[in-house]
């Protein structure tokens, strides 16, 4: 069964002379540990489809259907909680990693766990699990300030894999790092993907960093070209 | 997990700074609550000290704190006569500056009839009450004279022999009580080349008089003397059983003067003398509190603002709204809260150095706790309302 599936889905913003079609007629189905990558130069659209994706913003029309239940059918559905949605299934990484200046790394990777009710040992376990796996470990109890970037990715990797998401959404994650650490972060989703059986869809505009993905598509005024 | 306490960890001087500039403005709020429950306080402590039955004063006047009242020492013979009065003595008060060891201070003099009168210091704390017609004080702890002190006042000296902690005038400035003889000399004593000066003016009027001769205006000048038996009120004592209300009646009707109790007395005060700087504290209080109400939603406004991406990053992975909200109202909470119990321990530990008497009341430091909880929570609004509508789409850079 598709992880996430979207058809038609259009995005136009503004009206009249005004008016911009962000997101024409796009339509992709992902797979659980499938890995996508969606490329595109400045405006294209990339940013505006993993609003969508994530559904944060609503689009224009389209369908959108999250694990087997539709979210959007040229409208919100109703009934599906959506944040709820999003702390339970997704997983988020970013540009600028966007990891609370407040907390620590483990509290970081702790934070969406507590969201959905995971505390105690349990939690504690997850969380050195995952801060191992990023090989981060030893960095767990300090603050983001004192990170370097690769770590912090590292850490928002781990956070987004907090949840065992079933999809996991990056926007250019490899952005603020060289390329043998962009490479590194990488590496790390092509392997979760692979051992977890989650999709990850990746927002990137460096070809370099989409080696070994399955699918790779790119933008261009809203349109979608498939390469894979 | 405490989103609200780690934030503040991380801030922790700035945190604190603010703590104690909002701490210092709910003292002053603290201490304004104080200054106005001592300002009527000190503005009845005489009157509460005092508390006769009747106080009696010259016709239509709301004599002798409110307003001023003259009337001939005598008159309590009078007073004395009429049913259901038990005893009736002659008062004054009066306020002075002298020099009390080698600094000038301002005080009042109370002058009561010693020997049983009323109008006396209540409590003595240390030492005793006034037992001889002359020379002896008994002195407001304030004043910073001792026991056995001797402190020239005017012609005499008058020796320390009792202290007290109950009365105050209505400045808040202490209260010495006096024989009343002692009281009226001190009120009238004149310089000697005054003395002089009014005598030989009352001598030119009365040999200007062509009907007078030069011995008869003489011995009408002894006569004509300035009459210092001059009193402020008399108070009154009723026979027990005594119809207040008919005693008063019957000494405005048939004696000419004004007649109070002791809670018309306080009305008078409350809603005379004391009235205006009542209300002015007032309007202080309600002023540092919305002021202290706006500085806390700056400072919560700001602590919120500097998260909004956080908060953003917060509802992309799906935090609820009742996290967020929890986050700035906790904070907002801790930092009223915590301001509020800086200003209850300075405000402790500071009143008794205020100049003015400050009388701290628990029922009042309760209703302030409760309007600064309110107005933080009221502060946090504005914050509240900037965090709810931070779009999650700010985490990823679009929107």
């Amino acid at each position: 069964m598709a992880v996430l599936e979207f058809e038609g889905l259009s995005k136009i913003f503004g009206s009249g002379r005004l008016e911009v079609r962000a997101l024409q007629d796009i339509s992709l189905s992902v797979e659980a540990g499938d890995l996508v990558a969606l490329m595109g130069p400045s405006g294209s659209g990339k940013t505006t489809l993993l609003l969508c994706v994530s559904l944060i913003l609503e689009p224009t029309r389209g369908t959108i259907v999250f694990d087997g239940v539709p979210i959007y059918q040229n409208g919100w559905t109703g009934g599906v909680d959506i944040r709820r949605l999003r702390r339970e299934k997704m997983g988020f990484i970013f540009q600028a990693h966007n990891l609370i200046p407040f907390l620590t790394a483990r509290q970081n990777v702790l934070f969406p766990l507590d969201l959905v009710g995971v505390r105690g040992p349990e939690a504690q376990a997850r969380v050195t699990e995952l801060l191992d796996a990023m090989e981060i470990s030893e960095r767990a109890d300090c603050l983001p300030a004192l990170l370097s970037g690769g770590e912090q990715q590292r850490v928002a990797i781990a956070r987004a894999l907090a949840n065992r998401p079933k999809l996991i959404l990056a926007d250019e994650p490899t952005a603020s790092l060289d390329t043998e650490r962009g490479k590194r972060v990488m590496g790390m989703l092509k392997k979760i993907a692979q051992e977890n059986q989650t999709a990850v869809i990746t927002v990137t505009h460096d070809a370099r960093m989409v080696e070994g993905f399955g699918y790779v598509y790119h933008l261009k005024d809203g349109r979608m070209d498939q390469n894979h | 997990m405490d989103l609200a306490v780690y934030d503040l960890k991380l801030q922790k001087g700035r945190f604190i700074a603010t703590i104690i500039g909002v701490g210092l403005l709910f003292t002053i709020v603290l201490a304004m609550n104080g200054l106005y429950r001592g300002n009527i306080h000190d503005g009845l402590a005489v009157i509460n000290a005092t508390k006769p039955d009747l106080w009696v004063v010259e016709r239509f006047r709301g004599g002798p704190f409110n307003e001023q009242s003259s009337m001939p020492e005598y008159y309590h013979y009078s007073l004395k006569a009429v049913p259901g009065v038990e005893r009736a003595s002659p008062y004054i008060i009066y306020a002075v500056e002298r020099m009390i060891g080698n600094e000038s201070r301002h005080f009042s003099i109370v002058g009561y009839d010693v020997f049983g009168g009323l109008g006396g210091p209540q409590k003595i704390y240390a030492g005793r009450g006034l037992h001889q017609a002359h020379y002896e004080m008994v002195a407001h702890a304030k004043l910073g004279v001792r026991l056995g002190d001797k402190v020239p006042l005017g012609l005499h000296t008058y020796k320390v022999v009792g202290l007290t902690k109950e009365a105050v005038d209505n400045n808040g400035d202490p209260v010495v009580y006096l024989s009343l003889p002692d009281a009226q000399e001190i009120l009238y004593q004149k310089d000697n080349e005054e003395v002089r000066a009014q005598r030989e003016r009352l001598s030119r009027t009365l040999n200007a008089q062509k009907s007078l001769s030069s011995a008869a205006a003489a011995n009408l000048a002894e006569t004509l003397a300035p009459d210092t038996h001059i009193i402020n009120a008399i108070l009154v004592r009723l026979q027990p059983g005594a119809d207040r209300t008919a005693v008063a009646n019957h000494i405005r009707q048939w004696l000419y003067f004004s007649v109070y109790t002791t809670p018309d007395e306080i009305q008078l005060m409350l809603k005379g003398k004391l009235s205006g700087m009542t209300k002015q504290l007032l309007l202080f209080r309600t002023l540092l509190m919305i002021i202290s109400v706006v500085i806390i939603a700056l400072v919560i406004y700001t602590f919120t603002m500097e998260k909004i991406r956080s908060i953003a990053v917060m509802k992309l992975i799906g935090a609820p709204n009742l996290v967020i909200v929890r986050l700035v109202l906790e904070q907002s909470l801790l930092l009223t809260l915590s301001s509020f119990l800086f200003a209850l321990v300075s405000i402790n530990l500071t009143y008794p150095y205020f100049p003015k008497t400050l009388l701290l009341v628990p029922e009042d430091e309760v209703v302030t706790f409760i309007v600064v909880l309110l107005g933080g929570l009221l502060a946090s609004v504005l914050g509240l309302w900037q965090a709810i509508k931070a779009e999650p789409a700010m985490a990823l850079g679009g929107k």
